[in-house]
């Protein structure tokens, strides 16, 4: 690894755990100078960043090179500047005196770089640096818990108050960006405030798969799984990367064993429940049934609002009602996306120089919900998906039969129709036959009241969603 | 935190540190002023990751604590505050409680751990200039500085250490200013140590407009010391601290004629108002004003004409040693550099039509030179 190399691994792991103003406000420009025996020069572009490199972020800085380069003893400091060429000047306007400066014979300028390094030791870190791969910034204090995630999050506490006896192992699942990883963490911060002795480890299957193959290499296997035995919490995220890793599997088997034996605590999580994970060994499957299985589901529009309105307060920007709802109603997805439309914004004002109004947030968001919505998509579709879907041909779909399935199908797709394609009503009863526009006000009604109460109609909806947008 | 100090030190604490704040929407507190109690005085810091700017006031301190605020709240708060000697302060749960005489505030602040940590000084300052000297030249060479960030080295003012004096030069290529300002060492081996490496540094110019801003007409001197692509200012209990910008500043020294073949010695008043009246006749951008020397009937002609608008000529007579010119510039440059003319009198120096211009203050009966400031502007050429 070289240093640039080195350096843009390590500020990977920092930007982990700290916020991103932060990071991008500190870390900008900053770069290794130098590298001996232990010794690592960063180059910063002042001194404001220096000094809150070397007081406030050492740690992190001293942590995330340690993952990298075992060898680190000492990291400093110095102010740098990068050789900025000046541009040569293009004197546009006839009156310049640039030809005449512009000529002028370089100097010297010794401040380009001095350096004048203060160090910071290794002795504050020897404890520190035992790498847990635990960010300070998942706590349970600032997870947002809502209907979807309230059983995840209990099961979850549970365990970190209770290390190895209630729920072992504890199996959370759910879809991509819905706090998987929050939870996950939580319980590592939660138990190491609690008692910062004990050996925790947060790994993701694919690290964990990595560093099997690398200790395979250097035959170093039993020292893999000595570490691992000796760990009192182990968090696994996204197990389902360890389908079709059949060694992986099996030496992760002998350590879950192992673990499990002493009443060591086991996290995993994994986008979805053991029983759908193809190529999962059957004695791994029937271990992860055997504890606590929790998931977590889309966030209703109540949580949306309110994980929005506490990233807003974090980031220190003020949203009105409106616009909070506005943005919780079109981004329904994930957390993650929910947050990136609030940056999206943000920047925006920033930008614009602007206040967040509705009008405003609903210009910025523009693309972003409309993306998601993709032209082009026609009646047509609507209907053979509907009866691809239910299994009913399209004739029978579109002429007049009222037995029940076939009525049912129809109002879907008179539903999605409406609520995907904007269709008039009397447009989508002209599709079905020439159907009378209440026919199709009522089954809009209809199917709007159905998707909240009655869980089916809900499921068919959303996968007939995604299957016409896969088009 | 709870503390009580004079209301006046206060209200200049803040006014020395508020303008000071980062506007950037990703570190909120960068727009916040820092108090804090620092053995037995009241700290005051504000920083916008370029400058940082701190002082300490007396204070009777009760409590030692800490807190950061938003600088322009706090400001607009204090400048209207109510005839009172004292203002007290105290820091509850992250809220700033402020009372002087009648009124009364609550501020809501920010942790005051996560401020910015300001540089300090590792070694001693290296020399100081007369503050009022400075109050002088800053302001002439400050309208000259350039707003193009395609050349970055330009934005700044350029300070060369020399032995007994520092000269101060701007410029946005069109035309320049020039101050020399004389020193006095702290620490003579010291400083000709160091000013034997480092002898030319760029001083962004929005740090000597705070240093400008800063100083009192009871101000003596201004400590300067540089360190690390740094340089730290202290004047009275306030210190500033400022990045230098990279780079290398044109070795301008190079084009100012050495001598000058016309000297023309005019009323500042008199030029001034003709050079205005001048301007209006001219296409508004890329005017130019023509100034004729007419050694016969001893006067200066200053002439403009614009196809559109009209006409204009000023006939001004003047003192003329050497032979006839004449020349084109730009008349909103020449009005800038009339306006750095403190005395009665000025003397105009050219050599040619396409040589660079020089104005500068006279004084005495015979119209001395006085050298210590300089002012360039650069002919149109035809």
């Amino acid at each position: 690894m070289n240093n640039t190399e080195l350096w843009q691994a390590a500020l990977g792991e920092i930007e982990l755990s700290i916020s991103k103003a932060n990071f991008s406000t500190w870390f900008k420009n900053t770069t290794i100078l130098s590298r001996e025996n232990g010794k690592v020069v960063i180059g910063v572009p002042n001194g404001f960043a220096k000094e809150w490199l070397e007081n406030k972020y050492n740690t992190y800085i001293f942590r995330a090179l340690r993952n990298f380069q075992e060898d680190i003893k000492e990291i400093s400091c110095t102010i740098y500047s990068s050789d900025q060429s000046p541009k040569s000047s293009e004197a546009k306007s006839v009156d310049s005196v640039a030809q005449g400066l512009g000529a002028a014979k370089n100097i010297d300028n010794p401040y380009a770089y001095t350096p004048q390094a203060s160090t910071v030791t290794q002795t504050s870190y020897a404890q520190k640096a035992y790498e847990n791969n635990i960010n300070h910034r998942y706590t349970f204090e600032n997870f947002i818990i809502g209907e979807n995630n309230e059983l995840a999050r209990a099961a979850c506490y549970a365990v970190s108050q209770n290390l190895g006896k209630v729920y072992n192992p504890l199996f959370i699942y759910g879809g991509v960006g819905l706090g998987k990883t929050h939870l996950l963490q939580s319980i590592g911060n939660e138990v190491l405030e609690k008692d910062p002795a004990k050996r925790i480890k947060y790994i993701t299957s694919e690290r964990f798969a990595n560093e099997l193959i690398d200790s395979i290499r250097n035959q170093t296997v039993n020292d893999f799984k000595a570490t691992y035995s000796a760990i009192d919490l182990l968090i696994i995220d996204d197990v389902q990367f360890l389908a079709g890793k059949e060694k992986t599997q099996i030496e992760f088997f002998h350590i879950f064993n192992a673990l499990y034996q002493i009443n060591k605590q086991i996290v995993i999580s994994s986008d979805r429940p053991p029983k759908a994970i193809a190529t999962l060994e059957d004695r791994l499957r029937s271990r992860f049934e055997g504890g606590m299985i929790a998931d977590i589901g889309k966030p209703d529009l109540e949580t949306r609002m309110a994980i929005l309105k506490t990233k807003a307060t974090e980031k220190n920007f003020y949203l009105d009602e409106e616009a909070l709802r506005f943005i919780a109603e079109n981004v329904k997805n994930n957390i993650r996306e929910l947050e990136g439309a609030l940056n999206r914004i943000i920047a925006a004002c920033e930008f614009n120089n602007k206040l967040p109004t509705l009008k405003f947030v609903q210009q910025a968001l523009s693309e972003i919900i409309s993306a998601g919505k993709k032209k082009g998509i026609q009646a047509q579709h609507v209907i053979e998906a509907v009866s691809q879907y239910f299994n009913i041909p399209t004739k029978e779909l579109i002429e007049k039969g009222r037995k029940k399935e076939i009525s049912y199908a129809r109002q879907i797709a008179m539903y999605i129709m409406r609520t995907e394609l904007n269709a008039s009503y009397p447009g989508i009863g002209s599709q079905f036959g020439g159907r009378d526009h209440t026919t199709a006000m009522h089954a809009y009604e209809k199917v709007s009241k159905d998707i909240e109460n009655n869980e089916k109609v809900k499921e068919d909806v959303a996968i007939l969603r995604e299957k016409i947008y896969a088009v | 935190m709870k503390v009580t100090c004079t209301q006046e030190n206060f209200k200049k604490a803040i006014y020395s540190t508020e303008r000071v704040v980062g506007k950037q929407i990703t570190l909120p507190i960068l727009e916040n002023i820092l108090i804090e109690t620092d053995n037995g005085m009241l700290k005051i810091s504000a920083t916008n990751l370029e400058i940082g700017v701190f002082l300490k006031i007396g204070a009777k301190i009760e409590q030692e604590g800490e807190i950061t605020v938003p600088a322009r709240l706090l400001s607009n708060f204090v400048n209207n505050f109510p005839a009172s000697s004292t203002v007290s302060l105290t820091v509850i749960d992250q809220t700033l409680h402020i009372e002087s005489g009648s009124s009364k505030a609550q501020i809501k602040g920010l942790m005051a751990h996560d401020f910015p940590i300001i540089p300090e000084m590792a070694g001693s300052f290296l020399f100081s200039l007369p503050a009022q000297d400075m109050k002088d030249a800053l302001p002439r060479l400050i309208s000259c500085v350039s707003l193009d960030s395609t050349r970055p080295e330009l934005t700044g003012l350029n300070m060369v250490l020399a032995k007994d004096e520092i000269r101060l030069a701007a410029t946005d290529s069109f035309r320049l200013a020039e101050a020399i300002v004389t020193l006095k060492k702290e620490d003579p081996s010291v400083y000709d140590l160091f000013f034997e490496k480092t002898s030319s540094i760029i001083v962004p110019q929005t740090t000597f407009s705070e240093v400008l801003r800063v100083i009192n007409p009871e101000t003596q001197d201004i400590k300067i010391g540089i360190e690390e692509s740094q340089i730290f200012f202290q004047i009275d209990n306030v210190r500033i601290v400022s990045r230098l910008i990279n780079g290398r500043y044109p070795e301008y020294r190079q084009i100012i004629p050495q001598q000058f073949a016309t000297k023309v010695v005019l009323e500042k008043n008199d030029v001034l108002r003709a050079v205005k009246i001048a301007g209006i006749f001219t296409n508004s951008k890329a005017g130019e004003i023509e100034f004729s020397v007419n050694l016969e009937q001893k006067v200066l002609k200053i002439q403009s004409k614009a196809e559109e608008v009209g006409e204009n000529q000023s006939i001004i007579s003047a003192k003329i040693e050497g032979p006839e010119q004449s020349a084109l510039f730009n008349p909103r440059y020449m009005v800038d550099g009339l306006q750095t003319i403190a005395t009665p009198r000025l003397a105009l120096l050219m050599n040619s039509n396409s040589s660079p211009a020089v104005l500068r203050m006279v004084q005495g009966e015979n119209n001395e030179e006085i050298s210590s400031f300089t002012y360039i502007i650069m002919p149109i050429k035809n």
